[in-house]
């Protein structure tokens, strides 16, 4: 199951009145060719999309929020699922695309999940997640994720997926954009879809 | 921090409009804890580590919800990390509030290692930073530390230094 495979499906479900955020890795430049617009922020953080994605998801109850996390960026930072499980937002899912490796790293080094004896979605339960799930397959993937967002509980789905990142993406679809851009044009869209002002030109107390 | 103290702390955020207190408890600040939690004006997150605090404050200002990130300043070092990527790769401001373990007169060994480091860590990220300790000062601190966040996009912090905290048991 390779990722872009996944994604594409999830592109199919995702709406303009949702928001993904994703970690730092191949799904940004991959997520990005799916899914130009706005809606999506592409933090550039290490093992903290997810909790980057509370702090959205909490702000922003009545808005599905979904965060796009490897399995490389939950170990980083497993406390984080503990803090997502006491919260408990109902609008937010976690979809964990783990290949087993850190795909960045020269020679892809295996990551924990790799060695089988280990279960994300096994400790995403453990810690408060009332919604979980693993899939291997892209139709169980598509099936999962066509439900688990509106579903009216935190979710976290651990996809297994192949190492690879998908390279044949359009010219007019390469993520060219840096961090503080990824932020205005995510900051904006956030403005202009709650009607609300973030960072007005002149800041008043 | 006693409780007097505090409601100025939680007096500031609110008249800065914020929403989120985020926080991982310490002995310096008890009373802002104590105080955020049980005001129904604010939203209090509890976290299991700094970084994470502060990336989900980032999240929650980055849509609109004005947030802060409350802990001991030896949780700078924990947040070393998600705050340098949220600050000098996406711009994206956490105001922190800290007490200042490991000030001239720390009484505990364990906590001068917190003052030694503090400063130097702020420095390497260009984060400015308000040092205080009088009670006047406390309101008007906190409403310009959030208020600069929004203007420079970019992370800040007020330091709580004696007699405003506590030291502890």
């Amino acid at each position: 199951m390779k990722r872009y495979e996944l994604l594409k499906e999830l592109a199919k479900l995702v709406t303009d009145q949702d928001l993904v955020i994703t970690s730092i890795g191949g799904v940004k430049p991959e997520w990005y060719s799916l899914m130009p617009g706005n809606g999506t922020m592409f933090a550039d953080l290490l093992g903290c999309a997810t909790p980057f994605s509370l702090g959205v998801a909490l702000n922003l109850p009545h808005r599905r929020v979904i965060a796009l996390d490897t399995d490389g960026g939950m170990l980083f930072n497993l406390g984080a699922l503990c803090t997502v499980g006491k919260e408990a937002p109902p609008n937010l899912t976690i979809i964990v695309l783990d290949n087993e490796r850190y795909e960045g790293v020269v020679g892809s080094p295996a990551t924990h999940t790799a060695s089988g004896r280990m279960d994300l979605e096994r400790i995403a339960a453990a810690a408060g997640i009332s919604s979980t799930g693993t899939v291997k397959t892209t139709e169980n993937f598509a099936a999962l994720a066509a439900t688990m967002p509106s579903d009216g509980q935190t979710g976290l789905m651990v996809a297994k997926i192949e190492p690879g990142i998908f390279r044949d993406v359009p010219p007019d679809r390469v993520k060219e954009s840096d961090g503080i851009e990824d932020k205005y044009r995510f900051m904006r869209h956030i403005e202009q879809l709650e009607k609300i002002s973030i960072r007005p030109r002149y800041a008043r107390e | 921090m006693e409780p007097r103290l505090a409601s100025l702390v939680l007096q500031g955020l609110k008249e800065a409009h914020v929403k989120f207190v985020v926080g991982l408890p310490d002995s310096m600040l008890a009373g802002v804890y104590a105080a955020a939690e049980k005001d129904p004006e604010i939203r209090y997150v509890g976290v299991t580590n700094e970084a994470e605090g502060a990336s989900i404050a980032a999240g929650a200002w980055i849509t609109g919800g004005r947030s802060v990130l409350v802990m001991e300043n030896s949780g700078l070092r924990a947040a070393c990390e998600a705050l340098s990527r949220l600050g000098l790769v996406n711009g994206i401001p956490v105001t922190m509030l800290m007490g200042y373990r490991g000030d001239l007169g720390e009484r505990f060994h364990w906590g001068v290692n917190h003052g030694i480091t503090m400063e130097p860590i702020l420095n390497a990220l260009r984060i400015p930073y308000w040092i205080i300790d009088r009670e006047d000062q406390i309101i008007p601190a906190v409403k310009r530390a959030v208020l600069h966040g929004i203007s420079s996009l970019y992370h800040n912090a007020v330091i709580f230094r004696t007699p405003l905290v506590d030291e502890g048991k």
